[in-house]
């Protein structure tokens, strides 16, 4: 056999059971609670068109794709995110619908990159985007949406972040810097390499000014008085308005009592380039990678076709996942398993007793071990202890069933009984 | 988040670790227990919330990377060559030497564009390497050794070089002449992206610190 068919390709996983449980629950709280706040749940496909995954303003890096030819010629390329197919979405299907639209997601996503630190090759990410609305009011929610959906996952320790890109663009802006010079600094930026920041500006005519704020960039991080000391440092219009946006914003989540969890910070800057607006990151300080991504994007669905703005966040499950096993956070399970094992001529009063007991909330394996013609006890009992089942069940003639539980051994009773004691998780007195 | 939580330094052992250590002293950082003859790996700094990692250079990055350590020293072809996503906060100035492209004198070759389609080059930095010669349009085989890669000429290995020199002494002894240089490198302050956020009061006051001590510490050279 060859050595290949026992592995995964790179940078990819299999959920194992316990994996996968944790994976579903954390998917089916979050969209529960999207739910609740009225986002809509949508499926898109695991392909696109690549045209659609490289539009302008998409996701930046084209190498990062997995891309192969459709029988017809087509390009085709596994998603990258899960927000650009989002805009197609809206930009084919949704044109009509009454706006803001709230939809929400949980999608598995592909990256063509070298795994590191907290990135594989295929990841999932749940998460939601409101469409249609360019008030603060809108971006405000996400954030307030994001600190519950924490929440609702059980971290205690966490934060988010949010900034606003147009508050460096401003800058940028203001000292009418080439496209190549925007391009060092954003990437300088992005990855939080201030020694070339600095290198940069040590051989660049920007103005003294402009210079100093991009030199705060960094340290601008904190609660509501970083907005006020950013506000004074800058001049031009264009980080003004971020400044101010994000100042509505921040006093809206004070209203909404989730400020508490939100940090400033000015100097952040996103990998994924169609933001247009207030910018969001969450993380935890038991992990050293982000939790969570997002921001407003007003320009990537008239991408295609359809001039609509929007704003939104996704977070990334495994990493959630990482996370609440680190601040051992995960509910605990109460699941009672029931192995139901019969004598060959009882197989009808095994089904029937299976069915009734899943009906009142019990998972029940219905034996495939042939136990005949004698059935040992002992051997049953192994066998639960075994693969986990903390009861077994035996019909008998006439309605009686015999029950086991690990702690006290065989009793004799009637199904009302049984049901009893299976809720209670006692004998009766 | 940010009050007394411990904060992890990674030190690269070797080459790079006493100046680390003069650059912290001055930051403010007692290193004395670093000092101190031991085989320890991790090592807390009693009554501070400080304590030291450490790590082989070229892991260093990994570390910080990972969140495993909040801040790491280390060289700027380590980073360069590793490719980590890690902040990279401040040019400590020392450990300075060059990445350079040498081949035997013998040759005589002097400029990187006369190595070409069957050329080879040793080296232990084989990203930078093959960045470099990329953007040159140069189509040379790329060799990775893990040291000692001055014998790759000598013994017909390779055609030329890729490496740090500081004074070019182990260069000349072996009969290599740099033609090229690939980038400058020093010592930096990295950090953890998220560590960066979390603890960044503490980080920034550091920071400030070792800005003070180099300060002090060119003018008393230009002095």
């Amino acid at each position: 056999m060859a050595e290949s068919t026992l592995k995964t390709p790179r940078g990819t996983k299999d959920f194992l059971p316990k994996d996968a449980r944790h994976k579903r629950w954390i998917e089916e709280t979050l969209l529960e609670l999207f739910a609740c706040w009225n986002y809509q749940e949508i499926v898109t496909p695991t392909m696109e068109y690549q045209s659609v995954v490289t539009a302008e303003g998409a996701l930046g890096p084209g190498d990062n794709l997995y891309r192969f030819f459709e029988k017809e010629g087509e390009l085709i390329a596994l998603r990258p995110d899960a927000t650009t197919p989002v805009a197609r979405l809206v930009a084919a299907r949704l044109k009509e619908e009454p706006k803001p639209i709230r939809l929400c997601y949980s999608a598995n996503v592909f990256r063509y990159a070298e795994p590191h630190a907290g990135r594989r090759r295929e990841f999932y990410q749940a998460g939601v985007e409101l469409v249609g609305s360019s008030s603060y009011r809108a971006d405000a929610e996400t954030i307030a949406l994001a600190v519950q959906a924490l929440k609702a996952v059980g971290l205690k320790d966490f934060r988010i972040d949010i900034g606003h890109v147009d508050f460096y663009n401003g800058i940028l802006e203001h000292g009418r810097l080439s496209n190549s010079e925007r391009r060092r600094i954003r990437t300088a930026l992005l990855k939080k390499d201030y020694v070339a920041l600095g290198e940069f500006m040590a051989d660049s005519n920007l103005a003294e000014a402009d210079k100093k704020l991009l030199e705060m960039l960094p340290h601008l991080r904190g609660g509501k008085d970083i907005l006020a000391e950013a506000l004074k440092a800058v001049t031009n219009p264009i980080s003004q308005k971020a400044v101010h946006d994000l100042q509505a914003i921040y006093e809206l989540l004070g209203a909404f009592d989730v400020v508490q969890w939100v940090q400033i910070d000015l100097g952040m800057v996103k990998d994924i380039e169609y933001y247009t607006g207030m910018v969001l990151e969450a993380y935890t300080a038991d992990m050293g990678f982000t939790i969570g991504t997002g921001g407003r994007y007003d320009n990537l669905i008239s991408q295609f076709g359809y001039d609509c703005p929007a704003t939104g966040f996704a977070l990334g499950v495994e990493r959630l996942m990482l996370a609440i096993s680190r601040q051992n956070a995960w509910p605990e399970t109460s699941d009672k398993k029931v192995l139901c094992t019969y004598y060959q001529d009882a197989a009808r009063q095994g089904w029937l007793l299976s069915k009734t007991l899943r009906k009142h909330g019990f998972i029940v394996e219905l034996d495939v071990v042939a136990r005949e013609p004698c059935m040992d006890p002992t051997q049953v009992v192994d066998y639960a202890r075994t693969m986990g089942h903390q009861w077994i069940v035996v019909p008998l003639a006439s309605d009686a069933i015999k029950v086991w539980h690990g702690k006290m051994g065989w009793q004799t009773v009637d199904l009302q009984k049984l049901i009893t004691i299976l809720e209670r998780g006692e004998w009766l007195g | 988040m940010d009050k007394n939580i411990p904060l992890t330094i990674a030190i690269p052992k070797g080459r790079l670790q006493k100046y680390t250590m003069t650059i912290l002293e001055k930051g403010g950082i007692d290193c004395s227990a670093l000092k101190a003859p031991s085989r320890r790996l991790i090592i807390s700094v009693p009554g501070t919330k400080w304590r030291f990692l450490l790590s082989k250079p070229s892991d260093v990055p990994t570390y910080v990377e990972y969140g495993a350590a909040d801040l790491g020293v280390v060289g700027k072809d380590t980073l360069l060559e590793g490719g980590k996503d890690v902040a990279e906060l401040m040019d400590l100035k020392f450990g300075q030497c060059s990445l350079i492209v040498a081949v035997p004198e013998a040759s005589g070759i002097s400029d990187v564009k006369e190595l070409d389609f069957n050329s080879r080059v040793a080296t232990t930095f084989p990203f930078i390497t093959t960045e470099y010669f990329n953007r040159h349009g140069i189509q040379a085989e790329v060799v990775k050794l893990n040291g000692s890669v001055e014998l790759g000429p000598i013994v017909g290995l390779a055609d030329a070089i890729v490496d740090i020199t500081e004074t070019g002494t182990t260069l000349l002894e072996n009969g290599l002449i740099p033609i090229a240089e690939v980038a400058r490198v020093s010592a930096r302050l990295i950090a953890n992206q998220v560590s960066y956020k979390v603890k960044h009061t503490s980080i920034c006051q550091l920071m400030r610190r070792l800005q003070k001590a180099l300060q002090t510490q060119n003018a008393g050279q230009e002095g």
